[in-house]
C-alpha cells in the first residue's frame, strides 16, 4: 500500500521534472502499468558489460537488450551495442571478452543511452544485479549533461533473494549469481559472457520466477518495481 | 557476425534434428522467429491455443502429451518437440499437455514451420515420420476394452438349428455342409438342448453307435446358456467354470445366437478373464497372494479405459468371488469334504457386485442343519483359513466382525431365518443399523438352494411390511448428501483437516439404501442396486423418474469416485472415498450438486411414502 | 420487564431450546448415539408420548371446564386416562404385530378391501379435523391474550405457526424435541399450581392443598375446607354445588365410554406404539406416559378450584358484592380487549358481579382459566410468560402430528391409491403439502367458530373415533369371521349416526340441545358410545348375511392374536 503510493508520488515526480521526452513516456508507461498484472506488460531485459563496477570511474563497454512481450521472450528484437570508452577496456575484458579492436566502430556513449530510451518508452526495464546496471546508467546520464534521474526497474536478484530467504534464511555466498539462480528453475547454462547472452538468461530467469510466484497473470508491475 | 545473435540458442538448434540438417541462415532465420516460454509444474497444463498451433522445442523439463480423456499418447523431454501433430493434420489441436518438470519451451510459428518443410526435405520427413509414429503409439496405447465389451458384438446370429426328433446322421450332415463346430436343438423355437462335434465323437463314435440315433438321444438337454447383453467376460467365466466351448445366447427362452470359445479367444485376451483364470489355476496361498496382488491393476486399467462404474464393480466382484472360491476349494482338498450342504454368503459390496478399491470382507455360512463338535470343528478352519487368506489377497478382515469365521455367523438355514425375522419384527435402530448390509446377500459358493429358501423367506416378511419398512427408512434418512442450504457443499472435517466429500457413504450408499427399501417392501429378489431398480420399474413399485435419475446419480457419483481414486493411486496418496470439491471444473460441481439433488428427493419420497412424513 | 416482554422472551427461548435440540439430535451420528445410549430409553419415550398426547385441549381446557362445571367436569379426566390404558396395553400390541402402518391400511388389508379402507381413511380425517380445530382454538387463545389481540386474530396467527411449524420444520417428531417439550409444559403448569397451593393452603403439593383447609389472612388453618369454601361460594351465587354433579348419569357414563374408545381409534396416537422397536418396549413407555400425564391430570382439578375461588372473590371482592370495574385488576382489561371477558353492567352500579341468573354482568370464557389463574393470583411475570409457552408447545406437539396424519391420509390414502394412482411422487409430495394448507384451513375456521369449548370439540372428535374406527379395530383383532362387508356397513352407520346427532344439536337446533331433547338423555359429546353400539350391531347383522372371511385372512387374524413367531420369541 505504502510502497504503491510513495511509486505514483515518485513517477509524476519524474514525469514532470523530466526533460528527455523518451523517458518521460518510459515514466508514463510505468505509471498507467503500475496495477496491470505482467503479462499485460511489454518487459526490455538488459544487461551491460563494463570495465569495472565502480560506476563513478567505470565506464559501460556493451550493452544487450531483449524484449518480453505477452509473456514470451522476443529473440527477434533482441539487440546489442558497443559503447565508445575513453581509455582501454584494460583486465576487464577477460570476463567480457571484448577488446580495444572490437570497440572501433563503436557508438558514442548519447547515442546508446538515446537508443536505449527509445526502446523502453514503452516497456519496463528488466535486470539481474539491477542495481549496477540503473546506477551506471544514471551516472552516464548525468555526465552526459542531462539532469541525473533515478531510474525503476524489475531486479531478478532481489526477486531471487527474497525468494530464497524465505526458504533458508541464511544465504551462501554466489548463491544469487545469474547461473545459480537459473539452475534452480531447470534453466540451461550458457557460458559465453556476453551481454545479450546475459539479458536472455535474465529474461529466462524472470520468466520462470514469475511462473513458480503465481503464474504472470496474477502479479501486478507495483509488486516487483524497484527502485534505484 | 552480427551483434545481436543469440548465441545460446543457436548453439542449441544446431545440434537438433531435423534443425541440424539446415543451413547455417535457416537456422538463424529460426531463431530469431521463435519466441521463449517458461511453463512450471503449477500451471499443470501448457495452455494450447488452437487457433494458433505452433512447434513447441522442448530447452529444458519434461511434459507429457495425452488425449482429451487422459490417455497417454507421448512423453517429451529436453531436444523434442510437441504441436506437431496439430500442425501437420491441419486439425484442432485436442491433446493436451501436461507439465512433469518446469522447462523452457521455444514456440516456433506456424508460418516459419510450413517454410522449413517447404524447403527442406529432410525436415518435413522427421515430422511427418514423429506423427505416423504417434499416431501407431495412440493405437496400441489405446485399451482393449474386451472386459466392458458385450457379447451380442461377437455372437454368431446366423443361428443354425435342428429338432429333437433328427437323425445324427443328418445334424452331422448339416454340421459338415456349414463347417459347424455345434447345433442347436431347438423345440417350437425354444431350446431344448446343445449337439457339439464333442458329442458326436464322445457319446456315438466312440461307442460305436450308428447313425439313426435322434438327436434328441445323445444331445446335451438344458444346457448352460447365457442372456444377449452380458459382459464378455462374464461368458468367458462361465465357460471356464463349467469347462464348456459353447454358450447358446438366449433371449426369453428362444436361442438368437451361439458364442463360442474361439469367438471369445478371437476376441483376444481379456485382463480380468486372465486374472481370474489365473486365480483358477493356482495351487497355495501364497500363489493366490501374488495373484491378488494384480488387482489393483486392473481396477486402474478399468478406471483407465474409461469403463462404466457399475461394470467395474461387476467385474471386481467377479475377481473377488473367484478367489473366495478358489480359496474355499483349496481349503477343501486339504480338509476333506464337508460333512453336509452348507453355502458360503456374501453381503455388502460384493453382495451387490458393486465392489470398489479397498472393500473389506462380508460374509458368513449357511449350514444344512446343526453341527455337531467335529462339524462344527471343520466349519471353523474351513472358515478361519478363507477369511485370513482373503484378508492377506488384500480384502482385509471386517471391523464389525460380519464373517464366516465369526461363529455367531455361522447359522443353520433355520437359524437365520430367525435372525432376519427378529431383525423384521423387531426392528430397533442400533441393531438395523448393522443389519441392512445383510439384506444384500448373494451365493458364492456352495449350496444356493439354501440361500435362496433364506432370500425367499425373508421377502416373505418384508414385503408390505409398514414398520419394519418405516424402521428402515427412519434410519436410511438420517444420513443425508452434503448439500448446504443453498446448495452449497458440505465439506467433512477432522479436526483442522479438510476431508471433502465422502462419494461413498454420502453418496452412493445413500442411493442403495434407499433402493434396498424399495426392494424389500416389493419383495423383489435382487440384491444389485442397478438391477433392484429395473425389477422395481418393470413392476411399477417405484415412480419411472426417481428410478432413472438414481440409477444416473449413483454412476455419477461412483465414477468420479473411481476417477478420484485412480487419481489418488496416481499420486501415491492413499486411496479414499473424499473428493475435494476445489479440484473439480464447474460443471463437474454442478453435475455433482444435481446428483445429490436426486438423492434428496428420493429420500423425501422415501419419508412420505414409508414414514409418511413430509 | 412487562408480561407481554418476558412472554416474547420465554415463547422464544422455548422455541430456540426446541429447535436446538432438533438439530443436535440430527447433527450427532446416529451410529454413535446409538452405540452410546443403547436406543431411548422407556423414561424419555414415555415423556415424549405424554407430550404428544396433552393437548391443547388437556393442558389449556380442561382445568377450565373443570373449574366452571366442577364435577362434571370430571369424565374427561377420566375417560381420557382410561382410553390411553385400553390403547397401550390392549390394542397397540396387536395391531403392531400386523405390520400395518396406520389405522386405513390395517383395515384395508384386515377386510381385504379397498372399500375398508377409504371408510377407514375418511373416518381418520374427520376425526383428526375435530380434533385439531380443538388445538387451533387453544392456540388462539394463548396469542390472543399474549399478543392483546382479538381471539380470531390469534387464531390466524396459531395457524400460520402450526402450518410452519408441521410443514417447514424439522421438527416434528424427534423424540427429545417433545422431552423438552413435556418439560415446559409441566413446568408451566405445576409452578402456578404449587405457587396457589402453597399461598391458599400452605402444602407444597397442589393434589393435598385440593383436600385442605384454607389459610386465613394470618396464614393460619382457618378451619375452613377449600372444596366447602367452594361449594359454599357456588350456592350463594347460583350455581350447582361444585362438588356434585348435575348431568344424569347415563350421560356421565356415554360421555366417558364416548373418550375412552376414541382414544383408541386417534391415528396419530396409535403411531406413536408404532416407531418404538419393541413391543415390550411399548408397554413400559406406556406406563412411564401414563405416570407423566398423571401429574398433569391430578394437578387439574387442584389448580380449578384454586382458580375459581380466587376468580370468584376477585371479581366479586370479599364481601361479595362486586367490585369496581374502574379498579379492576389488570388482568379483567387484558381479557376483555380478547373478547374472551365481557362486562355488562346491568346494574348501572359500576361493579362487577359474578353470578349464575339474573344479576350475573359477566361473560367468561372457560378456556382462559389456566392462563389467566397467574394473574388472578398475582403471581410474577414470569409465570405467566411461562404459561403461554406452555400452552404452545401443547398445541403445536399435538397439531403437528395430526398434520401429518391428515395430509399424508389425503394425497396417500385418497389420491394415490383412490383417486389418481397415477400420480408422480414428486405431485404427492404436493398434494400433501397442499392438504396440510387446507387441513390447517379448515381448523382454523372451526377455531374461529368452535362448536363448543375446545375440550368439548375434542370430545366429540373422540366420539367419533369411537363410533367409528374402534369397533372395526376391535373386531379386526379379536374376530377372525368379522367380514368386509360388516365392517365397513357399520363404520359407516357408526359415524353418520353421531355426526347426524351431533350436528343436529349443536348446528342445526343449539336452542334445543338440553336433557329432556337429547336421545336416552345422551348429550352429543356422549353419543359416539351410542354410536359404536350401533356400528358393532350393523356390523355384526351384515357379517351374517354376507360371504364369510377368506381362508388366509382367518389365519393372519389368528397369527396376530397368537405371539408365535412374533418378535420377542426369537429375540436374542
Amino acid at each position: 500500500m505504502f510502497k504503491q503510493w510513495w511509486l505514483q508520488y515518485k513517477l509524476k515526480r519524474l514525469i514532470k521534472n523530466s526533460k528527455l521526452a523518451a523517458l518521460k513516456a518510459h515514466y508514463q508507461y510505468l505509471l498507467t502499468h503500475l496495477h496491470q498484472p505482467i503479462s499485460d506488460i511489454k518487459l526490455l531485459a538488459l544487461d551491460i558489460e563494463m570495465t569495472g563496477l565502480n560506476h563513478k570511474k567505470d565506464q559501460m563497454v556493451s550493452i544487450g537488450v531483449i524484449p518480453i512481450i505477452n509473456a514470451e521472450i522476443q529473440p527477434q528484437f533482441a539487440q546489442y551495442k558497443l559503447m565508445k570508452i575513453e581509455g582501454s577496456v584494460g583486465q576487464s575484458a577477460v570476463i567480457h571478452g571484448i577488446l580495444d579492436k572490437d570497440l572501433a566502430n563503436a557508438l558514442p556513449l548519447e547515442e546508446v543511452l538515446q537508443w536505449l530510451f527509445e526502446q523502453c518508452k514503452d516497456k519496463v526495464l528488466v535486470a539481474h544485479h539491477a542495481q549496477l546496471d540503473l546506477q551506471f546508467l544514471r551516472q552516464s546520464l548525468s555526465s552526459s549533461g542531462a539532469h541525473s534521474f533515478a531510474l525503476l526497474g524489475i531486479d531478478t536478484l532481489i526477486i531471487e533473494k527474497e525468494r530464497e530467504q524465505r526458504k533458508h534464511p541464511v544465504l551462501k555466498t554466489g548463491s544469487l549469481r545469474l547461473n545459480a539462480c537459473r539452475e534452480r528453475y531447470n534453466l540451461p547454462i550458457y557460458n559465453a559472457h556476453n551481454a545479450l547472452t546475459d539479458a536472455l538468461a535474465c529474461a529466462e530467469l524472470l520468466l520462470a520466477q514469475l511462473n513458480k510466484m503465481g503464474g504472470l497473470d496474477n502479479i501486478t508491475l507495483v509488486q516487483l518495481l524497484t527502485k534505484r | 557476425m552480427d551483434n545481436s545473435e543469440l548465441q545460446p540458442i543457436i548453439d542449441f538448434m544446431r545440434k537438433l534434428a531435423p534443425f541440424d540438417s539446415l543451413p547455417e541462415q535457416g537456422i538463424k532465420q529460426c531463431c530469431q522467429a521463435l519466441t521463449i516460454a517458461y511453463y512450471s509444474k503449477q500451471q499443470k497444463l501448457v495452455p494450447v491455443d488452437s487457433n494458433a498451433p505452433q512447434l513447441y522445442i522442448v530447452r529444458s523439463g519434461a511434459f507429457e502429451v495425452t488425449t482429451e480423456q487422459g490417455d497417454l499418447i507421448d512423453r517429451v523431454g529436453e531436444g523434442q518437440y510437441f504441436g506437431f501433430s496439430g500442425l501437420l493434420s491441419g486439425e484442432k489441436v485436442v491433446n493436451q499437455i501436461h507439465i512433469l518438470e518446469d522447462g523452457l519451451v521455444y514456440h516456433l510459428p506456424a508460418k516459419m514451420f510450413d517454410e522449413l518443410r517447404a524447403n527442406s526435405q529432410s525436415f518435413d520427413r522427421f515430422f511427418n515420420q514423429a506423427f505416423a509414429k504417434r499416431l501407431r503409439n495412440q493405437g496400441t496405447l489405446q485399451h482393449d476394452n474386451i472386459s466392458t465389451a458385450r457379447i451380442t458384438h461377437i455372437m454368431s446370429r446366423d443361428l443354425t438349428t435342428i429338432t429333437a426328433d433328427a437323425s445324427i446322421h443328418q445334424a452331422a450332415l448339416l454340421m459338415s455342409k456349414k463347417r459347424l463346430s455345434s447345433l442347436v436343438v431347438v423345440d417350437q423355437e425354444k431350446l431344448c438342448g446343445i449337439l457339439t462335434d464333442r458329442d458326436l465323437r464322445n457319446r456315438v463314435l466312440a461307442k460305436g453307435l450308428n447313425g439313426d440315433l435322434l438327436v434328441g438321444q445323445i444331445m446335451t438337454k438344458d444346457p448352460v446358456i447365457i442372456e444377449p447383453n452380458v459382459l464378455m467376460f462374464e461368458a468367458m467365466l462361465k465357460m471356464s467354470e463349467n469347462n464348456i466351448h459353447h454358450l447358446p445366447v438366449v433371449h426369453v427362452g428362444r436361442p438368437v445366437g451361439i458364442i463360442t470359445s474361439t469367438d471369445l479367444i478371437r476376441s483376444q485376451s481379456s485382463q480380468p478373464l486372465l486374472l481370474i483364470g489365473q486365480i483358477e489355476r493356482q495351487n497355495s496361498l501364497e500363489a493366490l497372494i501374488k495373484v491378488s496382488q494384480k488387482i489393483p491393476d486392473l481396477l486402474h486399467n478399468l478406471i483407465s479405459s474409461d469403463a462404466k462404474a457399475i461394470e467395474i464393480g461387476r467385474i471386481l466382484t467377479s475377481v473377488t468371488d473367484s478367489l473366495t472360491r478358489r480359496l474355499i476349494v483349496l481349503k477343501q482338498e486339504q480338509l476333506g469334504p464337508a460333512p453336509m450342504g452348507f453355502c458360503w454368503l456374501a453381503f455388502g459390496s460384493q453382495g451387490r457386485q458393486d465392489q470398489m478399491a479397498g472393500s473389506d470382507q462380508d460374509n458368513a455360512l449357511i449350514l444344512e442343519r446343526d453341527t455337531t463338535a467335529a462339524e462344527k470343528d471343520y466349519f471353523k478352519q474351513l472358515s478361519e483359513s478363507v477369511c485370513s487368506a482373503l484378508n492377506e489377497c488384500g480384502f482385509p478382515f471386517c471391523p464389525g466382525n460380519i464373517m464366516a469365521q465369526n461363529p455367531q455367523w455361522q447359522l443353520t438355514l433355520q437359524q437365520w431365518q430367525q435372525q432376519f425375522s427378529s431383525w423384521v419384527k423387531t426392528p430397533q435402530p442400533s441393531a438395523l443399523l448393522n443389519a441392512t448390509i445383510f439384506f444384500d446377500m448373494r451365493g458364492i459358493f456352495g449350496d444356493l438352494t439354501l440361500l435362496n429358501t433364506l432370500q425367499s423367506s425373508v421377502l416373505k416378511n418384508t414385503k408390505g411390511n409398514d414398520i419394519f419398512i418405516a424402521a428402515l427408512s427412519k434410519n436410511a434418512l438420517q444420513s443425508t448428501p452434503p448439500l448446504g442450504f443453498f446448495r452449497s457443499f458440505v465439506i467433512e472435517r477432522d479436526g483442522s483437516e479438510v476431508k471433502g466429500i465422502d462419494l461413498k457413504h454420502k453418496g452412493n450408499a445413500l442411493i442403495n439404501d434407499i433402493v434396498r427399501i424399495y426392494a424389500l417392501a416389493a419383495g423383489i429378489n435382487e440384491v444389485n442396486t442397478t438391477k433392484r431398480l429395473e425389477s422395481l420399474m418393470a413392476k411399477s413399485k417405484i415412480d419411472k423418474d426417481i428410478a432413472m435419475s438414481l440409477l444416473d446419480a449413483w454412476e455419477f457419483i461412483a465414477h468420479k469416485r473411481l476417477i478420484n481414486q485412480g487419481q489418488q493411486f496416481n499420486n501415491n496418496e492413499p486411496v479414499s472415498n473424499y473428493i475435494l470439491p476445489d479440484s473439480l471444473s464447474s460443471l463437474v460441481r454442478h453435475q455433482l450438486k444435481d446428483a445429490f439433488k436426486v438423492i434428496h428427493e428420493a429420500q423425501g419420497t422415501v419419508r412420505l411414502k414409508f414414514l409418511r412424513q413430509f | 420487564m412487562d408480561v407481554q416482554t418476558l412472554t416474547y422472551t420465554i415463547v422464544g427461548m422455548t422455541f430456540a431450546l426446541y429447535i436446538v435440540i432438533a438439530i443436535w439430535s440430527r447433527a450427532g451420528s446416529t451410529k454413535e448415539f446409538y452405540v452410546a445410549g443403547g436406543g431411548v430409553h422407556p423414561i424419555v419415550n414415555g415423556m415424549a408420548t405424554a407430550a404428544d398426547w396433552m393437548s391443547a385441549a388437556s393442558f389449556i381446557s380442561l382445568a377450565g371446564i373443570v373449574s366452571f362445571v366442577g364435577y362434571d367436569g370430571s369424565v374427561y379426566i377420566m375417560g381420557w386416562t382410561g382410553g390411553y390404558v385400553l390403547l397401550a396395553l390392549l390394542m397397540a400390541p396387536y395391531l403392531r404385530k400386523f405390520g400395518k402402518f396406520t389405522v386405513p391400511d390395517f383395515v384395508g388389508d384386515r377386510y381385504y378391501s379397498q372399500t375398508a379402507r377409504t371408510v377407514a381413511v375418511i373416518c381418520a380425517l374427520v376425526v383428526s379435523f375435530t380434533y385439531i380445530a380443538g388445538q387451533m382454538r387453544g392456540t388462539g387463545v394463548v396469542f390472543s391474550r399474549f399478543l392483546e389481540v382479538d381471539i380470531d386474530t390469534g387464531v390466524y396467527i396459531g395457524m400460520a405457526v402450526v402450518f410452519f411449524y408441521s410443514v417447514l420444520g424439522g421438527m416434528k417428531g424427534i423424540t427429545y424435541t417433545q422431552v423438552a417439550q413435556y418439560c415446559v409444559m409441566i413446568f408451566a403448569f405445576m409452578v402456578p399450581a404449587i405457587f396457589l397451593s402453597i399461598m391458599m393452603t400452605g402444602h407444597f403439593f397442589p393434589q393435598i392443598g385440593f383436600g385442605s383447609e384454607l389459610l386465613d389472612a394470618s396464614g393460619n388453618n382457618s378451619g375452613v375446607y377449600l372444596l366447602d369454601k367452594l361449594d359454599g361460594l357456588s350456592t350463594q351465587l347460583g350455581f350447582a354445588e361444585y362438588t356434585v354433579g348435575t348431568k344424569d348419569t347415563i350421560d356421565v357414563f356415554f360421555i366417558c365410554g364416548a373418550l375412552m374408545f376414541g382414544t383408541a381409534g386417534l391415528p396419530h396416537v396409535i403411531v406413536r406404539f408404532f416407531t418404538v422397536p419393541r413391543v415390550k418396549d411399548a408397554r413400559t413407555s406406556a406406563g412411564w406416559t401414563l405416570v407423566f400425564i398423571a401429574i398433569l391430570y391430578t394437578t387439574i382439578p387442584a389448580l380449578a378450584a384454586f382458580s375459581r375461588v380466587n376468580m370468584i372473590e376477585t371479581i366479586n371482592g370479599a364481601d361479595g358484592q362486586g367490585v369496581s370495574h374502574a379498579e379492576a385488576p389488570s388482568w379483567i382489561n387484558s381479557w376483555e380487549r380478547t373478547g374472551l371477558i365481557a362486562w355488562d353492567d346491568k346494574n348501572g352500579d359500576g361493579k362487577m358481579f359474578y353470578a349464575k341468573g339474573e344479576t350475573n354482568e359477566m361473560t367468561i370464557d372457560r378456556d382462559i382459566i389456566v392462563l389467566a389463574t397467574p394473574e388472578i393470583a398475582n403471581l410474577p411475570a414470569w409465570v405467566i410468560a411461562l404459561i403461554a409457552a406452555g400452552g404452545l408447545a401443547a398445541a403445536l406437539s399435538t397439531s403437528a402430528g395430526l398434520l401429518l396424519v391428515i395430509s399424508t391420509s389425503v394425497s396417500h390414502d385418497l389420491l394415490k391409491k383412490n383417486m389418481m394412482p397415477d400420480i408422480s411422487d414428486k405431485r404427492e409430495l404436493m398434494y400433501a403439502r397442499m392438504a396440510a394448507g387446507v387441513g390447517v384451513l379448515i381448523a382454523g375456521y372451526f377455531g374461529i367458530n368452535p362448536p363448543g369449548f375446545v375440550a368439548a370439540v375434542v370430545a366429540i372428535a373422540f366420539g367419533l373415533a369411537a363410533s367409528s374406527l374402534f369397533p372395526a379395530i376391535t373386531m379386526g383383532i379379536f374376530s377372525k369371521k368379522m367380514n368386509k362387508e360388516g365392517a365397513i356397513s357399520g363404520m359407516a352407520a357408526g359415524l353418520l349416526f353421531s355426526i347426524g346427532y351431533i350436528v343436529y344439536f349443536k348446528f342445526l337446533n343449539p336452542a334445543i340441545n338440553t336433557a329432556e331433547h337429547w336421545l336416552f338423555g345422551i348429550s352429543p359429546e356422549g353419543i359416539g358410545l351410542l354410536g359404536m353400539c350401533l356400528n358393532f350391531v350393523v356390523a355384526i347383522l351384515v357379517c351374517r348375511m354376507t360371504a364369510p372371511v377368506p381362508q388366509d385372512v382367518q389365519e393372519m387374524v389368528e397369527a396376530i392374536r397368537f405371539p408365535k413367531g412374533s418378535g420377542e420369541a426369537s429375540d436374542h
